[in-house]
């Protein structure tokens, strides 16, 4: 180091202390331009917003820090839990070399995508292709901050929370449609357009199944619904809405039986066929925090969120959480795809009815 | 009865009608017709209810010989037509309009020997491409002239109306079996035609039995359909025996039986997997090879391989029973029998999969005639035709299987065709075990040369009848053999029958065929 | 759609879901190569090699009958006629592995017995040069005494 500076001062000031004078001068007035930036705008905005806000922005920044681990330590559970669910249903060990019981798979998947070239086909419609991940990836944060996962354990407790995490998980159908047709491919674009009208039909199901849930417990916050369930969880008054929200739920997030846009056999791969590397690895962290958001959202309205005897309530939340993850996982190795117009008919022709019906039979009993 | 009928109309007509013997031949009367009168009698042939069931080309030199074998369900014997070409003028009208299954035969036909088919609609390339410039099957090198090299490469895949598309399942694909390349005409979600494209695992098998002997040409029947390699196997070692008169000891013929329908168990569970995966259920694959892994074990005891079993022997088999195979099979039937109920829960009632398969790819009797489809293809459309009981080889005479039929047409009745062939394979085996008898397993002596001649013999392979032709000039090789390939024919049936239906459904029919590539591009 | 095909098809589902459920609780079948390997049958095919008699010494008579059996014509067979023998001794025996299709028609015809099928199994290796065998060679490397 001494060296170098002795070789720089050489080189560029050799034997001249007007130059070297007139450095020192030129650095010293940068100098002084910054810390008077710093000062004057970054600290007084800084004190502004905590003089506003309060403890209350640390607390925002560490909820968020929360939800984001939350998020990844769940995508790294669920690549591993999800392949040694399929293993042992298959009667066959999962992963198991990669540390004990394979827990360290999910680290190794990642460093291999992270690893991989990322190939940009040449054709493709660029900001739509590179976006699109980006548009998957980020409402699922979003729905996020609204769940309770203890009853001082929520980011933000927002008054129309269900409406928020509806309108944002609406979004994922956007971002699909952005990959299907960004990447200018005949196979990408019938998956997106699949699961476009997957998307749209079995989001209405879903809001009608809730809705019985939000009439019953008189509001539409998070929290609320799950106080109105300390006496008794909603599943047992409501089976047939928990049932048409679960296989919404299922259908929305893209998965077997429903998962015609990706279905390997008939279209290579569906809308994500040209990501490669850690674009491809954003769907998958997308698919599995979609995973986790409608299986939480679905003890918050009928498994009685975290409330539950003897252990803390945060045990109760993720036990119930990732029991219905099982199920979902279960229903995936169980069943063959169905066919996209069945699948199409089976929303608009069975479940929509008959979530109308019961919204309807909820309505009146609680009239009378 | 029917074939006496039609031949009396024939020979009214004019032709020249030859006996012949069954015992040594493989067919039943030979029809002379000169080449201008194949439609006529095509058509008396339809008339009558018979299936196509190969058509093949013989080079002797001096002249091509076209034969035209057909069979018919209820009165299974089989009745040859031949028609002699001149080389130098080889234009003979085309039956496809008739028959629409010998399209891709004279296709073949015409890429492999140069005979021209008047009236055929598509006369290109069906195997090879466009760098070969001589015919290969014949015997000299005979280049390919310039308008036939123009019809050759004459496939147009342009699109000729506004909303339609050709899309390609390409020969990499998960759920096509293999190296199966399908060009599909799409309109939005339904597919207006299907062209496959073969050849792309063709290995010039009917090439290489020309240059090698019959007992080196014997390692490639097993390669040929490596997932029922012992049907093919059959078909070479009883053409062979049938062509020498060979008498094989009853030890062996038993034995031949228990194999065979222990790999026609294997082949249906291979299959029950892949159909599955193709219709996105992945376990159902595990558990059937579960049960394959057991029948594997016991064949790997018994000859040494897993998959392609050189185990026959012209006049016998390569080796005796080890021991333990006979209460490894008696074992392996008990646990099979407890299996079904999984199959049965999993898969057979399962709403999802009815609902993907039942009215799906309907394949009517005369579609079924007139492509020449064989095998549970066949018989899920409701014709009881099964090559072990019409013409029994090995030893179903002593153990005839069951015919299982179903009437709906459906890949849900393919499917339940399958798994009831499997129960019935069991039983068949059940009673085999009891009653090997002792004695040799293999003839001493067989003949090095073969008496000059030819001979047709057919077997029911998993996927249908599997047909041998040989012709023999005296000499230690083969002067000409040919394939009758089972997934050919129902290939071409579901091109006809997938027209109009989604991709979706396509996958499933294409499933439920059961088609294995190599055996069909030879 | 009524309501005992729904309620038909709820039920078909969970039937179908108790077998895997079964199976997640049940067993796996699956042998952990390479930590654990599976017997091989006696009869299993690998790549040929010589088999000696009871003295140890080779039975080959270099007739070349499995050099002309071969369909692929993998084998090299060569010896020479020495003094005071009755047949000729072995000088080569190569087997070109890339080419070999474990038919058995060499081991078959073979009128002393004198080529066998090893239980060899574990051959990969990056060179294709690996696989041209020189059976005399693997012969005499495995009658040396240890």
């Amino acid at each position: 180091m001494i060296e170098w500076l002795k070789r720089r001062y050489r080189e560029d000031f050799g034997g001249d202390p007007l130059r070297l004078a007139l450095a020192m001068v030129g650095l010293a007035m940068i100098l002084a331009v910054v810390v008077a930036f710093l000062y004057l705008v970054v600290g007084r905005t800084l004190k502004a917003v905590w003089s506003a806000w309060g403890w209350d922005v640390v607390r925002l920044f560490l909820g968020m820090v929360g939800v984001m681990a939350v998020v990844f330590g769940n995508a790294l559970f669920l690549v591993w839990a999800e392949r040694k669910v399929a293993g042992h249903m298959q009667i066959r060990i999962g992963p198991k070399e990669v540390g004990p019981y394979g827990l360290l798979q999910s680290i190794a998947d990642s460093a291999k995508l992270l690893a991989k070239e990322i190939i940009t086909p040449r054709l493709v419609d660029r900001p739509l292709y590179l976006l699109a991940p980006l548009v998957i990836f980020v409402p699922c944060l979003v729905a996020m901050v609204v769940i309770p996962f203890d009853a001082r354990l929520q980011v933000r407790d927002i008054n129309v929370g269900v409406v928020l995490i509806l309108a944002f998980s609406s979004l994922t159908v956007l971002a699909i449609f952005m990959a299907g047709w960004g990447s200018v491919n005949k196979y990408s674009l019938i998956g997106g357009v699949r699961s476009i009208s997957q998307g749209i039909a079995y989001e209405i199901p879903m809001l009608l199944a809730i809705i019985p849930v939000v009439m019953m417990s008189g509001t539409l916050s998070l929290k609320g619904i799950v106080e109105a369930q300390s006496r008794l969880w909603f599943v047992a008054v409501q089976p047939v809405a928990f049932l048409i929200y679960f296989i919404s739920a299922v259908a929305e997030t893209n998965r077997t039986p429903f998962d015609l846009p990706e279905a390997e056999s008939e279209l290579v791969a569906g809308y994500h066929t040209e990501y490669s590397g850690m674009r491809f690895s954003l769907f998958f962290l997308a698919e599995y925090t979609n995973m986790f958001i409608v299986s939480a959202l679905a003890t918050v309205f009928f498994l009685g969120g975290y409330k539950g005897p003897v252990l803390p309530g945060v045990v109760w939340f993720f036990l119930k959480t990732y029991f219905l993850i099982f199920i979902i996982m279960w229903f995936r190795w169980t069943f063959p795809r169905v066919r996209f117009d069945q699948l199409l008919n089976f929303s608009w022709k069975l479940l929509i009815p008959l979530a109308m019906a019961n919204l309807l039979v909820t309505g009146g009993l609680l009239k009378l | 009865m029917v074939a006496e009928e039609l031949l009396r109309g024939l020979e009214g007509l004019g032709l020249e009608i030859r006996e012949a013997l069954y015992e040594r031949q493989g067919f039943w009367f030979d029809i002379h017709c000169p080449r201008d009168r194949i439609v006529e009698v095509a058509e008396a042939f339809d008339e009558k209810g018979y299936w196509i069931e190969d058509v093949l080309c013989v080079d002797w030199r001096e002249r091509l010989e076209l034969l035209y074998h057909f069979n018919h369900w209820e009165d299974p014997r089989r009745l040859s037509v031949r028609v002699q070409v001149d080389p130098a003028d080889p234009e003979v009208p085309s039956i496809c309009k008739v028959f629409p299954g010998a399209g891709w035969h004279e296709r073949e036909i015409h890429e492999f020997f140069g005979v021209r088919f008047k009236g055929h609609p598509n006369l290109a390339y069906l195997f090879l491409h466009d760098e070969i410039d001589f015919y290969p099957l014949r015997k000299d090198r005979v280049p390919i002239p310039e308008e036939d090299k123009r019809l050759l490469t004459s496939m147009d895949f342009s699109p000729e109306e506004e909303d339609a598309f050709w899309i390609n399942m390409g020969p990499q694909h998960p759920s096509t079996h293999g190296v199966l390349r399908l060009i599909l005409k799409m309109r939005g979600e339904y597919i207006e035609r299907a062209e496959p494209v073969l050849g792309y695992m063709h290995r010039m098998q009917e090439k290489m039995a020309e240059v090698r002997t019959y007992a080196q040409y014997y390692p490639n029947t097993a390669r040929l359909d490596y997932v029922g390699p012992l049907a093919f196997s059959q078909c070479f070692v009883g053409a062979m025996e049938r062509l020498c008169g060979l008498e094989v000891p009853e030890r062996a013929q038993v034995i031949r039986t228990i194999t065979l329908e222990l790999n026609r168990i294997a082949s249906h569970l291979l299959w029950l997997g892949t159909f599955l995966l193709d219709l996105g259920a992945t376990t159902p694959y595990f558990f059937a090879f579960d049960d394959r892994e057991q029948i594997l074990d016991l064949m790997e005891g018994l000859t040494g391989a897993r998959l392609t079993f050189s185990f026959f022997r012209i006049g016998g088999l390569y080796e005796d029973l080890n021991d333990g195979f006979l209460e490894g099979v008696a074992r392996f039937i008990e646990r099979m029998k407890k299996r079904f109920q999984i199959y049965d829960d999993l898969v057979t009632g399962n709403i999802i999969f009815v609902k993907r398969t039942k009215d799906v790819g309907v394949i009517p009797r005369e579609v079924a005639r007139r492509y020449g489809a064989t095998g549970p293809t066949l018989r899920g459309s409701g014709v009881a035709y099964d090559v072990r009981r019409s013409e029994p080889y090995a030893a179903y005479s002593d153990f005839p299987p069951e015919v299982v039929v179903r009437q709906e047409g459906d890949s849900y009745a393919r499917y339940l065709v399958r798994l009831e062939e499997i129960k019935r394979s069991l039983m068949v085996l059940e009673q085999a075990i009891e009653r090997v008898p002792e004695g040799p397993f293999r003839l001493q002596k067989t003949p090095k040369k073969p008496v000059p001649g030819e001979v047709y013999f057919a077997t029911e392979s998993p996927r249908g009848q599997v047909g041998i032709y040989i012709v023999s000039d005296g000499t230690d090789k083969p002067y000409r053999l040919k394939w009758r390939s089972p997934s050919f024919s129902n290939l071409a049936a579901f091109t006809e029958v997938v027209k109009g239906q989604l991709i979706a459904d396509a996958v499933a029919t294409l499933g439920s065929l059961d088609l294995v590539i190599p055996e069909m591009d030879r | 759609m009524n309501v005992r095909e729904v309620a038909g098809g709820a039920l078909s589902l969970l039937k179908g879901m108790k077998v895997t459920i079964r199976a997640f609780f049940g067993p796996s079948v699956t042998c952990q190569y390479p930590r654990q390997t599976l017997e091989l049958s006696p009869r299993f095919r690998g790549h040929i090699k010589l088999v000696p008699d009871e003295q140890g010494r080779l039975k080959c008579r270099v007739c070349g009958l499995c050099a002309r059996s071969c369909p692929t014509d993998c084998i090299v067979v060569e010896g020479e006629k020495r003094e005071g023998q009755k047949h000729k001794t072995l000088t080569r025996f190569l087997l070109d592995f890339t080419r070999c299709s474990h038919c058995g028609l060499c081991v078959e015809v073979c009128p002393t017995g004198a080529i066998g099928f090893s239980q060899d199994y574990n051959l990969a290796s990056f060179k294709k040069e690996d696989f041209y065998f020189d059976l005399l060679e693997e012969f005499e490397r495995r009658q040396k005494p240890v």
